[in-house]
């Protein structure tokens, strides 16, 4: 049912006690944090440690109540009723991850309710069924407090369900384990792209939308792992992405020079 | 080899923790900083420019340009110089983790551990014990540029404060011709505290270019002894009215004027002219989030509808599956398309947001901060809230002087991109001259005619009262700019205006727009409440003259 290797996750906290802890008490967990902060990976190896599949569910804006739960579709001459993730998840006793959970529509969300206080259970109207959830089943949504779409902001009645775990970006040296593991790439380099990473959150430039994450730092060191030179690794992985605005990317630019100045030789 | 400097800023900042832009400095002189801005040489080595902006940065940040700390060294260049020995050090060390690697050995660690913080730098250098020479990555202090701006961070808020710091600034607000000043749109005027003051000295010194008599006695009033800042606030002053009376550029136009003691209109009697506001090259101020202002405008034109015979959906569509079934038994190909999916409607909104920079807006309001503060801030922000949302957004302003010189400038296009240049764009507008309303809009509307391109638009006012101009008083102006809206609304335009951060309540512009499509707002964060109903009624009743 589970993988044999745990996937790579490096606690910074007691996150990983606080979610065992609420799996087993049957709470839903809410995980706050910025995106590419290792949100997914740390599900991931919970998921394997508590040894429940997971379920994950990418939310978007049109991510409708069907989309969930699950929907008719004509076969042939006949109806057929379709299982959704959630339900699924709900049926198997899974942990069910809804990714982003601010993106999806709000009429959406109220259909984990029921899911993530003491009933636990999923009705389904289409069917005029009430499904009780079967042991095991964890119900994780994740949010970014810091994300653009703030037009969406999570309901109070939806937070207060959960258990909040924040994660922030590791510090420092953890963040430099995580990069040379990930990457394969010697301490040395990773410590100068974790530098790197932490200048550029610094800034408050507009047109910089989302900081330089664990995740494009990797990206940077997996490009340096394929031979790539570390400022032409660190100028496609970090700067482009970060921004399309002409004078902020060659402001990146001229970071990324500063800080992996002597690297190319 | 001179090069541009300016995208050495991102690591200026980041290094000094808040926004820090970089700018060129002469040939051969040495780095300095007035606090919102590195100056170097462009004409350095890369490696050196590096290290100088790393320097300048390290001093912001560490707090070594603090005012108290600084005030002493104004006029003992020795003393400023030991003190730099020190504290640049010490800095640089403070700030090492932040460091690029290759810079890391321009720290001395043994003079840094001299001091623990500016004021012990201070002492050191005021002691009696040799200290070496600043190494030339050091750069320069400049004391006496510095006051004004070392708050940059908190410009607007401190703004007053700031002008209180300088005692050799008449800074005389209650001087009624002090709105007549011409238009500046010196760069400078982007830099926070220091700009702004600069504005305000230069402003009523250099007149209102001669299309009236208003304001020709106003007294040449000129600071001192503020040298550091004058020579780069005179490079942007040459733009303005002096151009106002030129021939008609590919973007000017001409307009009617409603003349409503005569009851008919006056044919082509104003002149717009349409221009790209230039970029202040001081940091960009940051759009403000327009978060909160996101929701409410959100819901306009994004309500669900049910579209049925969808090739998928929540539902089955009942009659559509009858049909598809039918179409199957008589051998007929089947439709598939034969379920029901709520979609949301696309948005189809174009909003021009028209920003008064008459020279009223430049008084202080009840907050302390200028009306034109609040009401850039909430240009800013329903700007950029408005284009998160996907609708296309254009930015004006507008000011005039007299009825061939109305001024209308293109901050952000419809086209154009929201991005640092547009932001740097708005925060270089600096208010002057009068306001003649409805020339502005009839040019508004014909942008949105002409550039908007959606079926919807919505043409919004930030005003904080109705002004006069030449010949556009009273009466006059209020009928001209009603007969403007009732133009623009019969074109299928909303209209809408705003004040924000106003004194009084502007009654004028309530009679004009009508008091379903004005509010007046004390600050730009009471927005969100009331943005939502006042747009959904300007839309809805579009059509209503």
């Amino acid at each position: 049912m589970t993988s044999p290797a745990r996937p790579w996750y490096v606690p910074v906290g007691p996150e990983e006690q606080v979610f065992a802890a609420a799996h087993r008490q049957g709470l839903a967990v809410l995980l706050k944090g910025p995106t590419g902060c290792g949100k997914t990976r740390f599900v991931e190896a919970m998921a394997h440690d508590l040894g429940r599949p997971l379920v994950t569910v990418s939310c978007h804006d049109d991510l409708t109540t069907a989309d969930l739960v699950g929907r008719h579709l004509l076969r042939g001459g006949e109806t057929r009723w379709v299982d959704g993730p959630l339900t699924r998840a709900v049926r198997e006793g899974a942990i069910c991850y809804l990714d982003e959970v601010v993106e999806a529509r709000q009429d959406t969300t109220v259909v984990i309710h029921p899911l993530a206080d003491h009933r636990r259970q999923l009705p389904i109207d289409r069917l005029g069924i009430v499904l009780d959830a079967a042991p095991g089943f964890g119900l994780v949504v994740s949010y970014n407090p810091g994300y653009q779409s703030v037009l969406k902001d999570l309901k109070d009645s939806t937070r207060q369900r959960m258990v909040a775990i924040e994660l922030g970006f590791p510090p420092p040296d953890v963040e430099e384990k995580i990069v040379a593991h990930e990457a394969g790439v010697d301490h040395e380099l990773a410590a100068r792209l974790v530098q790197l990473g932490q200048a550029i959150r610094r800034l408050d430039a507009p047109g910089l939308r989302e900081v330089a994450s664990t995740r494009v730092l990797i990206a940077a060191g997996r490009l340096v792992a394929e031979g790539l030179p570390a400022r032409t690794a660190a100028r496609a992985a970090v700067a482009g992405p970060l921004s399309d605005d002409p004078l902020v990317g060659e402001g990146l630019g001229q970071m990324v020079d500063a800080y992996l100045a002597d690297d190319d030789g | 080899m001179a090069e541009d400097v300016a995208p050495l800023g991102l690591l200026a900042s980041a290094l000094a923790g808040r926004a820090l832009a970089v700018g060129a400095a002469g040939p051969g002189e040495p780095a300095w900083t007035d606090g919102a801005t590195v100056f170097v040489d462009p004409g350095a080595a890369p490696a050196d420019r590096l290290r100088a902006v790393a320097v300048q940065a390290s001093l912001v940040a560490g707090g070594s340009l603090a005012p108290d700390v600084v005030r002493p060294l104004a006029r003992r260049p020795a003393l400023a110089r030991r003190y730099l020995a020190v504290e640049g050090h010490r800095a640089l060390a403070a700030n090492g983790d932040l460091l690029p690697p290759g810079l890391r050995p321009l720290v001395d660690h043994v003079i840094a551990a001299l001091a623990a913080d500016p004021p012990g730098s201070l002492a050191v250098a005021r002691g009696p014990g040799a200290l070496p020479d600043p190494p030339a990555a050091f750069g320069t202090l400049r004391p006496r540029a510095l006051p004004a701006a070392a708050d940059a961070e908190q410009a607007a808020a401190t703004a007053a404060a700031a002008a209180g710091r300088l005692p050799d600034v008449d800074d005389d607000d209650a001087d009624p011709d002090e709105d007549v000043g011409s238009v500046l749109t010196s760069p400078v005027g982007g830099r926070g505290a220091l700009g702004r003051l600069l504005a305000r000295l230069l402003r009523p010194a250099r007149g209102p270019g001669g299309t009236g008599p208003v304001g020709a006695g106003a007294p040449a009033r000129v600071g001192r002894s503020r040298p550091a800042g004058g020579a780069a606030a005179a490079r942007g002053a040459p733009e303005g009215l002096d151009r106002a009376a030129a021939a008609l550029g590919p973007r000017d136009r001409v307009y009617p004027e409603w003349d409503v003691h005569r009851r008919r209109y006056r044919p082509a009697w104003c002149t717009v002219h349409e221009r790209t506001a230039p970029a202040g090259d001081g940091p960009a101020p940051a759009l403000p989030g327009g978060a909160g202002l996101r929701r409410p405008l959100a819901r306009l034109g994004t309500g669900l509808d049910r579209t049925h015979r969808r090739p998928q959906g929540d539902d089955v569509d009942l009659d559509a599956a009858v049909e598809a079934r039918v179409a199957a038994l008589a051998g007929v190909p089947a439709d598939e398309a034969v379920y029901v999916e709520s979609l949301r409607r696309r948005r189809d909104l174009a909003v021009l947001v028209l920003l008064d920079v008459s020279g009223s807006a430049g008084e202080p309001g009840p907050a302390g901060r200028t009306v034109h503060e609040h009401q850039r801030a909430a240009a800013g922000a329903l700007t950029a809230a408005l284009h998160d949302l996907g609708d296309r957004v254009a930015l004006y302003a507008f000011h005039s002087q007299g009825r061939t010189a109305v001024h209308v400038t293109r901050v952000k296009g419809f086209d154009d991109r929201l991005d640092g240049r547009a932001a740097r764009r708005l925060g270089a507008l600096v208010p002057g001259a009068y306001t003649r309303l409805g020339a502005a809009i009839r040019h508004g509307a014909h942008v949105l005619d002409e550039r908007g391109g959606t079926p919807r638009r919505l043409l919004l006012v930030l005003s904080d009262g109705l002004a006069y101009d030449h010949g556009y008083g009273g009466r006059y102006g209020e009928a001209d700019a009603r007969r403007a809206l009732a133009e623009a609304r019969r074109r299928g335009i909303g209209c809408l205006c705003l004040s924000v951060g106003a004194g009084t309540e502007p009654a004028a512009l309530r009679r004009v727009f009508g008091p379903a499509a004005h509010a007046t707002v004390p600050t730009p964060d009471r927005l969100p409440a009331l943005i939502g109903p006042l747009v959904g009624v300007a839309l809805g009743d579009r059509r209503a003259p």
